[in-house]
C-alpha cells in the first residue's frame, strides 16, 4: 500500500492543469480539486476568465479579485497568471502540462489548435495525459466553432422548449441552466477516464459536447418525437400525470409577498391527506381545475413553512420554493454542512457551495477560498516547473505571467 | 430456458445476456435499485460500460407505468420512461420484502462493484439497505443512496416529487415571470440533478477504492443536487444581501437584471444575451452587423457605443430605459429574419447567439446528424432512435449497447450464470414468488 491510499484525499498526488473558464470547466475541476487534487488554473490578466469580471462584487466594486461568481466555482484551486499570446506563454503552459495528469479546457476548437495544445500535442510531453475539451457543441462538425453560454445552450438542447408557462414562449429557466447540468457528466467521463488510466496506464482525449450531455436532461422528449410523433409540451409547474401539481402563493412573510409552496399530489392517499390537513373533505371529489383554486386561495392565507411542514407530516409531497436565502437558513442543508465558510484575502469570510454527496469516509475538504489571479505564480513555476529565479524574473518581467 | 416459464418470461433471450465489453468501467457490475429519482445514475454508469442489473419487484418494476407510453398503449414493456432510462442495464426481478429474496439480494452484492439504490431512509434497515449493514458484509462495495433530501437530517423522511426538489433546492425561485407561479422544466430536473452527480460521487469514491481497496456510502440528497443550479444566486445573497428572482424572459446576474433573451424570428424563437451582443464584447460588431440590414437605428452613434463597449469594462448590462431601447431594436431586427439565418450571422462575428430548438429541430439538425450523434437501437418492434453517447471518450468509447430489459429477461444469466443457481432452482424460487 503507498502513501496515497493512506491519505484520506481521494485526489491526493493527481495535478490537473485547468485551461478551461467561466461555468462548465472549473465546475468540473473543482470536484477534483474538493476531493483533494491540486488543480491549477492557468489564466491571464491580458484576457480575464470571463466570471472574474462578473457579479456579484464584494462592496460592489468590480475587481478580478473581487467576484463572488468566480470565486463559488473555484474552491480549493490554485491559480497562475499566464499569458498565452505572449511568446513565451504556450512553451511555459506545456512545462505546466508534463507536470499534470489531467487537462481541462472549454474553449473553442481553434484555441488549442492554435497555441499547438491539442491532444495529440500534449501526448507528446506526457503520453498518459487525460484531456477533455468541453466546448459547446464539441469538437467537430459544422457548429464546432460556435460560441455560446449556459442560458442559450438551454435553448439549443431543447430545455427552453420545455420550461414555460403553457402555450407561451420558451423563457427556460432563470439560470444558465446547461452550465450548472453538464459538469455532472464532463466529470463521469473524467472520472471514468482516470480509472481506466489507473488500471492500464492508458490515457485518453474526450471529446465533450456539452449541447449533447444537456439532451440527455430532457427525459422522454427524444423517444416521444422518434417512437410517437409527438413533439411534448412545456406545463409551466406541472407535471403530465399528476394533479394537483403546482406551485401555490402563501401569505406574505413580513414585507415579502413573493412566498410560494409547491404541493403535489402522486395517489388517491395523498390527495385525501391534503383535503383532511385543508379541512376539505370535499376536495377528494373536486375537478382538477376546480380543485386547483380551492388550493390557491387556501394556501394565500397560510405561512409557507408551516403548512410545508403540516403538508409533509400528512405525507403529502410540498416544499416551499426556496429562495437562495432560505436555502441558507435551511435546517436540512445545515444538517449535511451544504455550506462552506472560507476566508478569501480580498473578499472576507464567505458562502462557498459544497458537493451535494456526502462520501463516508473520504468527504469532500473545501481546503481554501478561490485564487487570487496569479497568486500561485511563485509556487508553481518554481516548485512545480523547475524554473530558476533568474528565469522566474525574466518571464515576469516580458509580461509572460500578465 | 424452462418451458414453465414461456408465458411470464420474454421467448426471445437478446445477445445481450453476454454483454461486449465496451467503455471505460467495463470490468465492473453495478446492482439498481432505483425508482424515478434515480434512474438515470445507473443509465450513466451503464453507457459508461459497466454492467448494470437493474433489480426489479416481481410483475415489473413500477417505473414501468410511467408514461408516455409507445402507441399510447399502456403496458409495462411500451414506457418511454422505462426505455430512456434504463437501457444499457439488464434486468432481473426479486421480492426484496422476503427474508429468501434478501439473502439473494446479499449473494448478488457479492459479486458486484456498485449498489446504487433510492430506498426511502425510513425502510432501508428493514430491507437490509441500511448503511452499517451493506458496508459491513460487503465492504468493498461503493453503495450510493439516492434520496429526496438525503440519508439523514431532519428532512430526511419526507416526501419529494421533482418540484419539491427543484422547489425546496431553490431551482424554482429561480424559474418563471415575476409575479407569476415559479415554474419547473417539465422534464424532471430534480430527478436528472440527483443522478448525474450522484455518478460523480460513486465515481470519486470508487476512485478511493483503487487506492485503499474499502468501499464506502455515498449520501445523495435531491434537494442539494439542485441547489447546484442557483447560477450566481448563492453567492449574490451572500456578497449583496439580494435574491435573484424569477427574471421571465429575461436573465438576472448579481442581482442586476438585463432584458429579454428569446426573441422571436420569422420562424421560431432564437437565444441571445446581452441584447443580442448590443452590449458586452462583441457591441460594435454587433451594432455594425444590424447597421448592414439597415436596422441598427440610432445605436452606431459615439455615445451609445460608449456606453454599449465592454471590451474595456465590467460585465453589468444597462437597464431602465437604455435597456428598453436595445430591447426595442432588436425585437424589430429578429422578426425580419429566419432562426438559421439570424444565428450564423451572429456566430460569423462570434456573438453566441443560438437556436430554440423543439424536439423535431434537434433531429434535423445538421450538426448533430454530422457527429452522428443519434443511435438507433434495436427493439423487437424495429429500431429506435435514441440519444447518444454524452460524451466521446477517445480509447474506451462509451455507446448505448441495447435496449432497456424487458421483464425477467435476465433471470437465468443473473441466477444461474452469476449465482449459480441450477434450472430447478430458479424455477422453484419463480414458483415461491421470490423472483
Amino acid at each position: 500500500m503507498t502513501d496515497s491510499a493512506l491519505s484520506d484525499k481521494v485526489f491526493d498526488g493527481i495535478r490537473v492543469a485547468d485551461f478551461a473558464w467561466v461555468g462548465v470547466g472549473p465546475l468540473v475541476s473543482k470536484y477534483l480539486a474538493d476531493h483533494g487534487a491540486e488543480v491549477i488554473r492557468i489564466e491571464s490578466s491580458v484576457r480575464p476568465e470571463p466570471l472574474r469580471r462578473a457579479p456579484p462584487f464584494v462592496n460592489d466594486e468590480p475587481g478580478l479579485d473581487n467576484s463572488g461568481y468566480y470565486a463559488d466555482f473555484n474552491s480549493s484551486k490554485q491559480c497562475v497568471s499566464l499569458n498565452l499570446q505572449h511568446p513565451d506563454g504556450v512553451s511555459i503552459a506545456k512545462r505546466i502540462v508534463e507536470h499534470c495528469d489531467i487537462v481541462t479546457e472549454s474553449f473553442t476548437p481553434k484555441a488549442m489548435r492554435a497555441w499547438g495544445m491539442t491532444y495529440e500535442d500534449l501526448c507528446e510531453i506526457r503520453p498518459d495525459l487525460i484531456m477533455i475539451s468541453m466546448p459547446m457543441y464539441g469538437l467537430t462538425g459544422p457548429w464546432s466553432m460556435w460560441q455560446g453560454y449556459g442560458h442559450v445552450l438551454q435553448a439549443a438542447a431543447g430545455i427552453s422548449h420545455l420550461t414555460a408557462y403553457p402555450g407561451e414562449e420558451p423563457i427556460g429557466t432563470g439560470v444558465a441552466y446547461t452550465d450548472f447540468l453538464v459538469p455532472h457528466f464532463a466529470a463521469s467521463a473524467l472520472l471514468a477516464a482516470l480509472d481506466h488510466r489507473q488500471r492500464t496506464g492508458e490515457g485518453q482525449n474526450i471529446d465533450f459536447g456539452q449541447m449533447e450531455a444537456a439532451i440527455h436532461a430532457t427525459e422522454t422528449m427524444v423517444l416521444d418525437y422518434t417512437v410517437n410523433g409527438r413533439e411534448q409540451q412545456p406545463l409551466g409547474a406541472g407535471h403530465p400525470d399528476y394533479r394537483p401539481y403546482g406551485t401555490y402563493q402563501c401569505a406574505a412573510r413580513g414585507d415579502d409577498d413573493d412566498r410560494w409552496i409547491a404541493i403535489t399530489v402522486t395517489n388517491e392517499a395523498e390527495l385525501a391527506s391534503l383535503a383532511d390537513v385543508a379541512g376539505q373533505p370535499s376536495w377528494t371529489s373536486l375537478e382538477a381545475d376546480a380543485l386547483d383554486s380551492e388550493i390557491a386561495s387556501w394556501t394565500r392565507t397560510q405561512q409557507a413553512e408551516e403548512l410545508m411542514e403540516q403538508l409533509q407530516s400528512a405525507g403529502v409531497p410540498a416544499g416551499v420554493v426556496q429562495t437562495p436565502e432560505d436555502l441558507r437558513s435551511d435546517p436540512q442543508l445545515d444538517h449535511r454542512g451544504h455550506f462552506w465558510m472560507l476566508d478569501h484575502p480580498t473578499m472576507g469570510h464567505r458562502a462557498y457551495d459544497g458537493p451535494s454527496f456526502r462520501l463516508s469516509e473520504t468527504p469532500a475538504d473545501l481546503t481554501k477560498a478561490a485564487p487570487l489571479l496569479g497568486e500561485d505564480n511563485e509556487y508553481v513555476y518554481k516548485e512545480i516547473v523547475g524554473m530558476s529565479d533568474e528565469e522566474y524574473v525574466e518571464h515576469l518581467v516580458s509580461g509572460a505571467f500578465d | 430456458m424452462g418451458e414453465l416459464f414461456s408465458s411470464t418470461l420474454p421467448t426471445i433471450i437478446h445477445a445481450m445476456t453476454t454483454p461486449t465489453a465496451a467503455g471505460p468501467l467495463a470490468p465492473f457490475r453495478v446492482i439498481d435499485l432505483t425508482n424515478e429519482l434515480g434512474q438515470l445514475a445507473g443509465r450513466m454508469l451503464g453507457d459508461l460500460g459497466a454492467e448494470v442489473i437493474k433489480v426489479e419487484q416481481p410483475g415489473g418494476d413500477v417505473s414501468r407505468f410511467i408514461g408516455p407510453f409507445r402507441g399510447d398503449v399502456v403496458d409495462p414493456e411500451y414506457s418511454l420512461h422505462w426505455w430512456t432510462f434504463n437501457a444499457n442495464k439488464l434486468g432481473a426481478t426479486l421480492d426484496l420484502t422476503t427474508s429468501r429474496g434478501q439473502d439473494l439480494f446479499t449473494r448478488l452484492l457479492n459479486t458486484a462493484d456498485f449498489l446504487i439504490e433510492t430506498c426511502p431512509p425510513d425502510a432501508a434497515a428493514a430491507l437490509g439497505l441500511g448503511v452499517e449493514a451493506v458496508h459491513s458484509s460487503h465492504p468493498g462495495l461503493v453503495h450510493t443512496s439516492i434520496t429526496p433530501f438525503g440519508r439523514e437530517g431532519p428532512y430526511a423522511n419526507w416526501k419529494a416529487t421533482d418540484l419539491v426538489g427543484t422547489a425546496m433546492g431553490g431551482l424554482s425561485s429561480l424559474c418563471g415571470a415575476p409575479g407569476r407561479p415559479p415554474i419547473r422544466p417539465t422534464a424532471s430536473q430534480g430527478f436528472t440533478q440527483a443522478s448525474a452527480q450522484a455518478v460523480v460521487g460513486t465515481l470519486i469514491a470508487h476512485y478511493q477504492r483503487t487506492k485503499s481497496g474499502r468501499g464506502q456510502h455515498v449520501d445523495q440528497s435531491m434537494q442539494e443536487a439542485v441547489t447546484f443550479t442557483h447560477d450566481n444566486a448563492s453567492p449574490t445573497w451572500d456578497i449583496r444581501g439580494i435574491n435573484n428572482g424569477r427574471p421571465g424572459n429575461g436573465r438576472e446576474i448579481g442581482g442586476y437584471k438585463s432584458g429579454q433573451y428569446v426573441y422571436e424570428a420569422a420562424d421560431g424563437y432564437v437565444a441571445a444575451l446581452s441584447y443580442g451582443g448590443l452590449f458586452g464584447l462583441t457591441a460594435r460588431q454587433t451594432i455594425e452587423w444590424l447597421d448592414h440590414h439597415g436596422m441598427a437605428e440610432d445605436l452606431t452613434s459615439e455615445e451609445w457605443l460608449a456606453k454599449l463597449d465592454a471590451t474595456q469594462g465590467i460585465l453589468i448590462p444597462p437597464t431602465g430605459e437604455d435597456g428598453d431601447h436595445l430591447n426595442d431594436v432588436l425585437v424589430r431586427f429578429c422578426k425580419q429574419f429566419t432562426r438559421a439565418q439570424l444565428v450564423a450571422e451572429a456566430q460569423q462575428i462570434r456573438n453566441g447567439w443560438g437556436i430554440v430548438h423543439t424536439p423535431k429541430d434537434l433531429l434535423e439538425n445538421e450538426h448533430l446528424a454530422a457527429r452522428e450523434y443519434w443511435t438507433e437501437v434495436e427493439h423487437e418492434e424495429g429500431h429506435v432512435t435514441y440519444p447518444g453517447p454524452w460524451a466521446k471518450l477517445s480509447k474506451t468509447p462509451i455507446s448505448i449497447r441495447h435496449r432497456a430489459p424487458r421483464i425477467g429477461e435476465h433471470t437465468f444469466y443473473v441466477y444461474g450464470d452469476l449465482l449459480g443457481f441450477s434450472v430447478d432452482e430458479i424455477r422453484s424460487l419463480a414458483s415461491a414468488n421470490v423472483i
